[in-house]
């Protein structure tokens, strides 16, 4: 009996070691090579028919796609939804007519953008009827109500004429018009026509019937999300009433197929019967290994821990998807407080940061490659900014970090010995949670070996954000775990929030650096009116060159998202969403 | 006795202010996040935070928020009946959610308090019986084993080791069984794991509780007194000892019931089963005042509902008490 207690102890010991080394990610670098595995190639045939299980350990921010800002009710609202532009999914950079049947029409001046919509696409039920263009001017009118209150709205479709965040529900907006069913104007009070015609790819665009939509957007909050009807492949399963039954709030999201979809009028061919979304999946090292071993499955809003990467990557290569989401991670210096207010010791601290110990922390190679300037892959600007090879710039061209090249900087800006002299304690506020504190505690001994003494505080990620980082009242210096994502293709999503002096806020700031260059910021609202595609990718990579030479953040990873599926699932990756593109991923 | 269940009602009532009162000064006063930038995602510009805090009502000085968050819970006061409250992230209606999540944390509190029942208390019986031998020993020690052993880690080992999908032994349904699981049977089947997680501590405290209990009232000059009488042992221990021993576990039972019905939130977390205590974690994660507030109302609710229930049983248990 003592003998089998002490086994029991042992054994315990053994187990808890084991899970701990797991959870702990590990420190060994992977030996997979970072480039393979990223699937952008044309989606291939798949077979119709079957269920298929997305492992999520949350819930979206908001299930209402005129309400979701974030991935994953876009990748729901990309199955669920016809917006006016969508995305193919081996293309991040070129949207396509979804609801629209042609590309927009954009004037001279650049303040008005015109669509014609396809005749014949319907609403689920228990709408049922045809789409028209009065369903897409009230879909983007109802993003500007009180009870929705979307959070880009007023960013992307706040030049339209009569549009006022805040409104009361049922306001219409005057530059919103639609002489025909198959007609919407947008009438905006700047040329800045380019911008709205790429924004029209967001849900936001989504046509909403207004006279079964409005009784549940005059409650406060709008509860329209949880009875929604549907123009896409797939809908949220619904009762007769239209009450969303498939949507069990942090539960689960069950989609099932829209008996009104016509597949003549869309570009995706929705394979599958119904899409299972479970939440709730919080101990990813569990949820990824049933993916892996298991059945019908993909991963939703989770990557797979470290450990797990590597294991895949040896193991398994075939399973696992590495795709480039158009976003990036930096750590922000606080342009307007010592010594960062300097552009030589920003361009030191640059040159001498070790930015692969940084990408270390989330997995190595495999997660994203170590940037040469801002603009990620898969955005326009990004080759014309350089692409992967960059701009040239000197002091971004030593991922492990360069001490010659940085002690150089920091002469030029006065510290003789080479490295920073001051003694003063910097505030760094970084978060407390997962493999960013790794992050952060490397950026921490990153400084320190240059010479700063850095105060480092740790928080929630929410306190991060809400009351430290993106706060500038709280004068905090550097923000290792910052990092955005584009909202759709156009650079200016991804620099004119982060970067422009003009963006910068009291409160919610995502211009971390308070970076306020006049050129620069004049660069960025003269590119906003630009209004061909071509034209704008080059204004704004241009921009991208300007900012990298500023040095306001050491950008340490353009992200690529892992993605894993079960061994019998065809799953698609969607280039521009950075996730599984559900309208194109079958059973095999 | 009926003066007094009014008389504890009334309490009840109170101590329920009293608890939405702290909550609300905790995450109103000294909030650790704002929930109308977080609400407003990536591009919160000063007018879109403005139209959110009005929405929600948080540009309102706080006791004007917590007296129509007091109003709005009062079946005969607020517009919309019993209200409390709509989530910040998901504009969803709070109690719903909470109504919606009850049964599965009822059924997993149910089924675990059985099991350490059914476990603890003989097993705390025999261990008192039998002082100080090898038996006594090794169930006390396995006892103190499950004591330490975080609920957290007893249940990663549990999946680690009999999850039918990832287990080494594949024989019970793992971590979100709960929520694919369509009818009772199904929804037992996926509690077994989690029954036995959570009731593993809780049977080797009361097994370790009702052995000191049992082993003083059996030095009692009442017990001598039954054995010289000439009763059975299995009279004197079960009829004397174990009646007397076992008033205070009726105690430990009620408000173990009333805390886990608030949610087990870790079992619920590991299991993913989609409880109350799940539902109160994402509260705290999101940072979701009126998910906050309604999982700590509710758990308060059950623990002093408890409590009352308890107290009662107490004069029904022993003689002696009368209120």
């Amino acid at each position: 009996m003592r003998r089998s207690f002490q086994w029991t102890i042992i054994l315990g010991v053994l187990l808890a070691l084991t899970l701990g080394v797991a959870a702990c990610g590990g420190d060994d670098d992977s030996t997979g090579t970072g480039e393979q595995n990223t699937d952008t190639s044309t989606p291939q045939e798949g077979k119709k028919g079957g269920k298929l299980i997305s492992l999520w350990t949350d819930d979206v921010d908001n299930i209402d796609c005129g309400i979701t800002y974030y991935q994953m009710g876009f990748q729901v609202c990309a199955a669920t939804q016809k917006s006016l532009y969508n995305y193919k999914p081996e293309d991040a950079v070129n949207a396509v007519p979804d609801l629209a049947e042609s590309d927009p029409q954009i004037s001279e001046d650049g303040k008005t953008v015109t669509v014609k919509i396809k005749s014949g696409v319907k609403f689920s039920p228990p709408v049922n009827r045809e789409v028209t263009s009065k369903d897409v001017k009230y879909a983007i009118e109802r993003g500007f109500f009180n009870t929705t209150n979307n959070g880009y709205a007023g960013a992307y479709f706040g030049d339209l004429e009569g549009a006022k965040v805040g409104a009361d529900p049922g306001t219409k907006i005057s530059g919103i018009t639609t002489p025909d069913d198959q007609t919407i104007e947008f009438h905006l009070k700047k040329g800045t026509g380019g911008v709205v015609a790429g924004a029209l790819a967001l849900p936001l665009s989504a046509p909403v019937p207004e006279e079964y939509a409005k009784k549940f957007d005059a409650k406060n909050p709008s509860d329209y999300g949880a009875n929604q009807v549907s123009t896409g492949p797939y809908m949220i399963e619904n009762d007769a009433s239209g009450k969303a039954v498939g949507y069990q709030a942090g539960r689960r999201i069950h989609l099932v197929r829209n008996k009104n979809w016509d597949e003549s009028l869309d570009f995706k061919p929705a394979y599958l019967d119904e899409i299972d979304m479970p939440q709730g999946n919080d101990d990813t090292t569990v949820a990824a290994r049933k993916i892996l071993d298991g059945d019908a499955m993909i991963n939703g809003d989770f990557s797979p821990d470290p450990p797990v990467l590597k294991q895949v990557t040896e193991n398994s290569p075939e399973q696992l998807v590495l795709q480039p989401n158009g976003g990036g991670r930096w750590v922000a210096m606080n342009t307007t407080i010592k010594p960062f207010d300097n552009p030589d010791v920003r361009r030191a601290v640059v040159a001498g940061f070790d930015r692969e110990a940084m990408r270390l922390t989330r997995g190595g190679k495999l997660i994203g490659d170590i940037p040469t300037h801002m603009i990620p892959p898969e955005v326009p600007g990004f080759e014309e900014a350089g692409g992967l090879e960059g701009p040239g710039i000197d002091f971004m061209s030593h991922p492990a970090g360069d001490a010659a090249l940085s002690a150089e900087y920091f002469k030029k800006a006065g510290y003789a010995s080479g490295k920073y002299e001051g003694t003063e304690s910097i505030l760094m506020v970084g978060t407390s949670e997962g493999v960013a504190e790794k992050a952060a505690l490397v950026a921490k001994e990153n400084f320190e070996k240059m010479g700063f003494k850095i105060n480092l505080k740790l928080v929630t990620q929410d306190a991060m954000y809400t009351k430290f980082c993106n706060s500038p009242p709280a004068h905090v210096v550097i923000c290792p775990n910052v990092g955005w994502l584009k909202d759709f293709s156009d650079a200016q999503t991804y620099l004119d929030p982060t970067f422009n002096g003009d963006n910068i806020l009291q409160t919610g700031n995502s211009n971390w650096s308070q970076l306020d260059d006049p050129e620069l910021n004049k660069m960025m609202n003269d590119a906003k009116l630009v209004t061909d595609p071509q034209e704008r990718a080059d204004a704004w990579a241009e921009i991208d060159k300007k900012i990298t030479e500023l040095a306001p953040a050491i950008n340490w990873v353009w992200d690529k998202t892992p993605l894993i599926r079960s061994n019998n699932v065809n799953a698609q990756a969607s280039a521009f969403l950075g996730q599984w593109d559900l309208a194109f991923t079958s059973l095999k | 006795m009926a003066a007094y269940i009014v008389r504890r009602l009334i309490w009840v009532v109170f101590l329920l202010f009293v608890v939405t009162l702290i909550t609300f000064i905790v995450f109103t006063v000294l909030p650790a996040a704002d929930p109308a930038v977080l609400r407003a995602g990536r591009q919160p510009s000063p007018e879109l935070v403005e139209s959110i805090r009005k929405q929600f009502g948080l540009s309102d000085p706080a006791p004007v928020q917590f007296i129509r968050y007091i109003g709005d819970i009062l079946p005969f006061v607020g517009h919309d009946g019993v209200n409390f409250g709509y989530s910040y992230q998901s504009n969803q209606a709070v109690l719903p959610q909470i109504l919606d999540r009850l049964p599965a944390t009822m059924f997993l509190t149910a089924g675990a308090v059985v099991i350490w029942l059914c476990v603890g208390i003989p097993i705390g019986m025999i261990s008192a019986i039998k002082t100080g031998t090898l038996l006594d020993r090794l169930t006390m020690g396995i006892a103190l084993v499950f004591i330490s052993a975080p609920v957290y880690f007893f249940g990663l080992v549990a999946l680690y080791l009999f999850d039918d999908s990832i287990g080494i032994w594949k024989v019970f349904p793992g971590s979100g069984a709960y929520q694919d699981a369509t009818d009772i049977p199904g929804k037992a089947a996926a509690l077994i794991m989690p029954w036995f997680v959570l009731a593993a501590a809780f049977a080797a405290i009361y097994a370790r509780f009702l052995r000191g209990n049992l082993i003083d009232t059996m030095q009692e000059d009442y017990i001598r007194t039954a054995r010289a009488k000439g009763l059975s042992e299995r009279r004197v221990i079960f009829r004397h000892g174990v009646r007397s021993a076992i008033t205070p576990i009726v105690t430990l039972l009620g408000l173990d019931i009333g805390i886990l019905l608030g949610g087990a939130i870790l079992t619920e977390t590991v299991f993913n089963i989609q409880g109350i205590g799940r539902f109160a974690y994402e509260a705290i994660v999101r940072f979701d005042l009126p998910q906050i507030q309604g999982t700590v109302l509710f758990g308060a609710f059950f623990i002093v509902i408890m409590s009352l229930v308890v107290d009662i049983l107490y004069a029904f248990i022993d003689p002696r008490v009368r209120y």
